[in-house]
């Protein structure tokens, strides 16, 4: 019960707001998207009712890592001009209460994947969950420069938990899918990571600009970028994809490694505006191939011409 | 009214919010479960005798 003591000692107030802003919904959404791509490609069919509960498992398995995140890493977050105002640091949700709504959505979600749509879907959604909390989160963020690198393979997996979701195992396409969302972690996330490098430096996170300089962020972006680009044509390679992915995927990979050639020749450290547009371009990226995907299979365009909605029920 | 009573005010709309929302998201989760279940039946449910 609400008492004037309780006012006292916590004036802020939890609004539901507060509790979805702990699933980190940006990063839900793209999630929600490359997982829908995975289930859309994939051979098979599916009933709708069945696609709309997986992609609700992964958007809420992803939201469930976001908060279990905040949670952990609330001390972090405080020390950080970009998330010092998130719920827990500001102190309108308890780091409990984080942990407690993580915990159970997590739970629920893996649950319900496993209950209604597969154990495929629901093991690949319990591992990218536990991955992203034990292995990113309280492993390897405070530890190595490759945190994000290898960390990156949980935000990655949504493709593969789609096509699971559909077909009940993985083959070599989705892994495809992971590894283009796998390689273009490190580019678009040292990006920020340049020009925010000091945040990460107060906080004595090891991003790769904090531990080794600038100068070799830039390079590695570059590297990783030049990698990201035939990866990205990846999927035409293999027959998963069409023309219309392909031209997508050539025109903005090109663009993203332009673009991480002006991080690479960037003069202003203080600004760092090639790496603020190299963030951007990395998100229209991987939304446009993906986009591509999608639009290029229900339109019927895509080589292999599966009905990924075709008869169900 | 002073700043006490406008906090209480804040939190106990806060609260209904928040009370509220938990339970569209149980309610959600009745329907969800029921119509997955009969989903998941629709192809066996009916296989009486069979």
């Amino acid at each position: 019960m609400a008492t004037a003591a309780s006012f006292a000692i916590n004036p802020r107030v939890a609004t539901v707001g507060d509790f979805f802003a702990l699933l980190k919904p940006r990063v839900m959404s793209l999630v929600i998207f490359t997982g829908l791509a995975g289930i859309v490609v994939a051979p098979g069919s599916i009933n709708p009712i069945v696609a709309f509960v997986a992609l609700l498992c992964v958007a809420v398995g992803a939201g469930a890592s976001g908060a279990l995140n905040m949670a952990y890493d609330s001390d972090i977050d405080a020390l950080m001009t970009r998330t010092a105002t998130r719920p827990v640091p500001m102190g309108r949700i308890a780091r409990g209460d984080a942990l407690g709504f993580g915990w159970t959505l997590a739970v629920g979600s893996v649950t319900v994947m496993g209950l209604f749509v597969n154990l495929a879907a629901a093991a690949l959604l319990a591992f990218s969950i536990a991955f992203y909390v034990g292995i990113y989160t309280l492993w390897l963020k405070r530890r190595t420069t490759q945190n994000i690198v290898i960390g990156g393979l949980a935000g990655a997996l949504p493709p593969a938990i789609g096509w699971a979701a559909v077909t009940g195992g993985l083959t070599i396409a989705p892994l495809v899918l992971v590894l283009i969302t796998f390689l273009w972690t490190p580019p678009h996330f040292w990006a920020l990571a340049l020009y925010r490098s000091e945040d990460y430096a107060r906080a004595r996170v090891p991003m790769l600009p904090v531990v080794k300089g600038k100068a070799e962020t830039r390079r590695q972006i570059l590297l990783y970028a030049l990698v990201l680009f035939p990866a990205g044509l990846l999927p035409g390679a293999i027959g998963l994809a069409g023309p219309l992915y392909m031209a997508a995927a050539a025109l903005f990979g090109g663009w993203l490694v332009w673009e991480a050639i002006s991080v690479a020749r960037e003069t202003d450290a203080e600004h760092e505006p090639a790496a603020r547009r190299l963030f951007g371009v990395s998100i229209l990226y991987l939304f446009v191939l993906f986009a591509a995907l999608i639009v290029e299979r229900l339109m019927g365009l895509a080589p292999l011409g599966h009905a990924a909605f075709g008869a169900w029920m | 009214m002073n700043d006490d009573d406008d906090q209480r005010a804040r939190f106990e709309r806060a609260r209904r919010m928040r009370n509220l929302a938990l339970a569209l998201v149980l309610g959600g989760l009745v329907v969800l479960f029921f119509v997955m279940t009969i989903v998941r039946l629709k192809g066996h449910a009916f296989d009486f005798g069979q």
